[in-house]
């Protein structure tokens, strides 16, 4: 039996999914979808997997660590993203006032609050990861009991990462005077971003591709097969499982710390929320845009464009959960660019070819940082406008219009940042030439097309009355991010031969391209505009026709 | 006296340095109906939240049943029923799952299986039986109302505190709901509400309290109100209105009637 508190969520899912009892169209689409990205990831990481697997020992090795990097790295989003969540969850959902009311005890309220959060903050990290791990189970013909230790520690550690959020935030909201509640958010952000660079330093991902810094191959093997983090959760489970795949043993300590941790946790949790979340719910009341005065705007006539982003930026700069989010950004883009730096190009071969190869993939990597800082911030935007948007659309200003201002905004702030990482990125790379050229003009055409497809999809989707911002990141996100990844991916792949043939004529040559080399580069270029046109102008249509009054 | 259901003592709420409430007392005895006037911004909702468990005092005393809200809130929850000021609903929910929602919410309705033919006795009343099916995105205005007074008369609690409750409502169910409260409060059921509307407070009403600023200004049934006023004037609207300060008034009115007659000059010239 389902507790009473989840009956809303359980029975909203029902009605939303299957409208009139039969499961209707966009359901299965989305499903189908859902299903076809997890079996692209399973067979992307099984080629993959495979082909180091059937190198040598360090391939192993390598891949191995690599994933627990990224695996660890998910941890440590996790537990932010759930720490902007709960802060939603717990304090601002809308149907507190009725559930906080009613006799439901606080225990009751912790559990539905924690499950929720952990729902939606790690749906994305589960049905993402589990079809990887399930490659490497494949590949490396591991033992029947891979499955269950899978199938438990991966959700074992997301939802560790969810109830740590939980605590702090309860903890903090009730810490900190009603007030200054507004920076609590300030010095989390912060923590993260100095938690996720110690992290990255800790891990030293760079010493992987830098085999001589150790005297001996077999000192270099050591270091590289050494447990990644072993005091953090996410560490844990990377570790037992790769144990586990590499001698078929079970490091009973290990899973018993993945199991235990987050009963643990969840006690603590909700002996903290029945300690303190009263006084905090009702200090929350007061501060989350307390009695504050703020400036009065001068009597000015706005143009339709001037008041868009007038307003966009206000209530971005008043939400303490949004822009506080810019530390969060900031660490990522440090440790991002840190890792160019501290790339060892002199000791590797032939170092201008490897650097334009990690240049061109650069590229790729941008697009995924834009496409999900635009699945976080450009996505929900239209959504956010709630219960407000009647007025844009009673007003004279047509919907298209609207939508272009939108875009328009957010275009900015992602073009600079798209400039920054890929400008000092090759700074750190020493590139230049064409392929300077060709990723500025490449990832910029990939950052605007993805955030025109994410303002798009959140158009199509939008929630105007979700109870809370992280409900609105449905299924909509998810087909969000499958399409811009898509087409990075389709744009990359398809330039890749033709930026081979351009640096191999101008790094060993420096002879002048030769006019086939120069048809097909340009014939990318022309195809990546018109593929990018083509679907801003699909989505575009799409979004309008959403907002059209039906 | 009754024995008091409902008894505020020297309680107040600060938000910042901005006092809302100001060190009230108020006293409900079992089976009233007790009004709570008062201009915007008075600290009505601030109070009816207070009792609601909503907000923490920073000062005073609270009490439900002789239950101190400091120290049992479960208990007081247990004995409310409470309706907001702007209540939410799920928009994906029928009518009737809101309100089963509701019910398992409060375990004396949990436990009888009874309150769902009295949801439909609420539910007949108001004329939104045939709606309670679809999903609660497609009522208007009025019948979201009526969804929210089912809810609430269906719980049978014994202290019913409700935030203006007859915003939207059609005249006829005003009457019903009017009715509705008279029949709860006769069974021995407390009743607090906060309302805008004179005619409620004079008609509804055994006693009232008008807030001004976060202090009360006057309590009482509301004939005592009258008497106590000099000029006693028939009327509770100008009782009301003098009693909150609205001196300005007057001044408000003739400047907004000059400049009705500038405009009927000039458009005249
Ligand atoms: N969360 C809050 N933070 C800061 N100040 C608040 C908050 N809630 C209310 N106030 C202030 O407290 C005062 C009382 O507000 P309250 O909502 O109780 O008024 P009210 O009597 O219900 O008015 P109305 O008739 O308009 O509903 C107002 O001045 C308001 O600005
Ligand atoms: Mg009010």
């Amino acid at each position: 039996m389902i507790p009473r508190l989840f009956f809303p969520y359980t029975r909203i899912l029902k009605n939303k999914l299957f409208s009139g009892s039969v499961f209707n169209l966009k359901t299965s689409l989305i499903s189908l979808l859902g299903l076809a990205i997890c079996v692209v990831l399973y067979l992307v990481t099984w080629r993959t997997v495979a082909y180091f697997h059937a190198q040598n020992e360090l391939g192993i090795i390598l891949s191995m660590k690599i994933f627990q990097m990224a695996w660890i790295t998910i941890f440590a989003m996790l537990i932010f993203s759930s720490m902007i969540t709960s802060v939603s969850t717990l304090y601002l959902s809308k149907d507190n006032e009725l559930m906080v009311a009613s006799p439901a005890g606080i225990d009751e309220l912790f559990n539905m609050r924690l499950i929720t959060t952990f729902f939606n903050t790690s749906w994305m990290v589960l049905l993402f990861s589990i079809p990887i791990f399930a490659a490497f189970g494949v590949v490396f013909d591991s033992g029947i009991l891979y499955w269950p230790l899978l199938l438990a520690a991966i959700p074992a550690t997301s939802f560790t990462a969810s109830a740590i959020a939980v605590v702090i935030i309860i903890i903090l909201v009730y810490l900190f005077p009603a007030r200054r509640t507004k920076d609590i958010i300030f010095y989390l952000t912060l923590c993260f971003g100095i938690f996720l660079y110690l992290i990255f330093r800790l891990l030293r991902p760079e010493d992987l591709v830098n085999p001589e810094k150790y005297g001996q191959f077999i000192e270099y093997l050591s270091a590289v097969s050494n447990p990644a983090g072993p005091w953090l959760p996410a560490g844990w489970t990377a570790n037992l499982l790769s144990t586990y795949l590499l001698d078929q043993r079970i490091d009973w300590l290990l899973l018993a710390l993945i199991i235990l941790t987050p009963l643990i946790i969840y006690f603590l949790g909700e002996l903290a929320m029945m300690r303190l979340f009263l006084p905090g719910f009702s200090k929350s009341q007061e501060s989350f845009g307390g009695h504050r005065s703020f400036r009065r705007p001068q009597p000015k006539q706005y143009r339709g464009w001037q008041w868009v982003f007038k307003k966009e930026t206000i209530s971005f700069l008043r939400d303490s959960k949004e822009w506080s989010q810019f530390f969060m950004i900031g660490a990522l883009v440090v440790v991002y660019l840190y890792n160019f730096k501290v790339l060892p190009l002199e000791r590797t071969f032939g170092t201008t070819y490897v650097a334009n190869l990690i240049a061109f993939g650069n590229i790729g990597l941008t697009g995924f940082l834009a496409a999900s800082l635009a699945a976080r911030f450009v996505y929900p935007s239209i959504g956010a406008e709630g219960g407000a948007f009647y007025l844009i659309r009673n007003s004279p200003m047509s919907m298209k219009r609207f939508l272009c201002y939108k875009y328009i905004f957010y275009l900015i702030p992602f073009t600079i940042l798209t400039i920054i990482l890929i400008g000092v990125s090759n700074h750190f790379l020493q590139i230049d030439g064409p392929m300077w050229w060709i990723s500025l003009v490449t990832a910029l055409i990939i950052c605007w097309t993805v955030v025109a497809l994410a303002l798009g999809f959140g158009t199509i989707f939008a929630d105007y009355n979700a109870e809370n911002r992280a409900a609105s990141m449905g299924p909509g996100a998810v087909m969000y991010l499958f399409c811009a990844i898509t087409y990075t991916l389709t744009i990359l792949l398809l330039g890749f031969s033709p930026t081979y043939r351009l640096m191999r004529s101008w790094l060993w040559q420096h002879k002048g391209l030769p006019l086939f080399d120069a048809l097909i580069i340009l014939a990318w270029g022309v195809g990546m505009i018109v593929l990018s046109l083509l679907t801003v102008y699909v989505i575009y249509r799409r979004a309008s026709a959403a907002l059209k009054p039906r | 006296m009754k024995p008091s259901i409902l008894k505020l003592e020297k309680l107040s709420k600060t938000f910042d340095k901005f006092t809302a409430v100001n060190q009230i007392d108020i006293e409900v005895g079992q089976g009233e109906i007790f009004g709570f006037l008062g201009p915007n911004g008075a600290g009505k909702t601030t109070t009816i939240k207070m009792i609601a468990g909503l907000l923490q005092p920073t000062a005073g005393d609270l009490s439900i049943h002789g239950h101190p809200m400091s120290k049992d809130p479960s208990r007081c929850r247990e004995l409310t029923g409470y309706i907001p000021d702007r209540p939410y609903l799920y928009e994906k929910l029928t009518g009737s799952e809101y309100l089963s929602f509701i019910a398992s919410l409060y375990p004396q309705s949990a436990n009888g299986t009874d309150f769902l033919g009295r949801s439909q006795e609420y539910l007949n009343y108001f004329d939104i039986e045939e709606w309670q099916d679809n999903l609660i995105e497609s009522y208007s205005h009025g019948m979201r109302q009526k969804l929210i007074m089912t809810s609430i008369f269906m719980l049978e609690q014994p202290l019913i505190v409700v935030d203006e409750p007859m915003v939207g409502l059609d005249p006829k169910s005003a009457r019903i709901v009017k009715e509705l409260f008279k029949s709860k409060a006769s069974e021995g059921k407390t009743v607090f509400l906060s309302t805008h509307s004179m005619e409620i407070a004079e008609e509804l009403c055994d006693r009232i309290s008008i807030i001004a600023h976060g202090s009360i200004v006057a309590s009482g049934t509301v004939s005592e109100l009258k008497q106590e006023q000099k000029h006693a004037s028939e009327n509770l609207e100008d009782l009301f209105l003098q009693l909150t300060g609205a001196f300005e008034l007057q001044e408000v009115i003739a400047a907004l009637r000059n400049n009705q007659n500038d405009n009927v000059l000039n458009r005249t010239l």
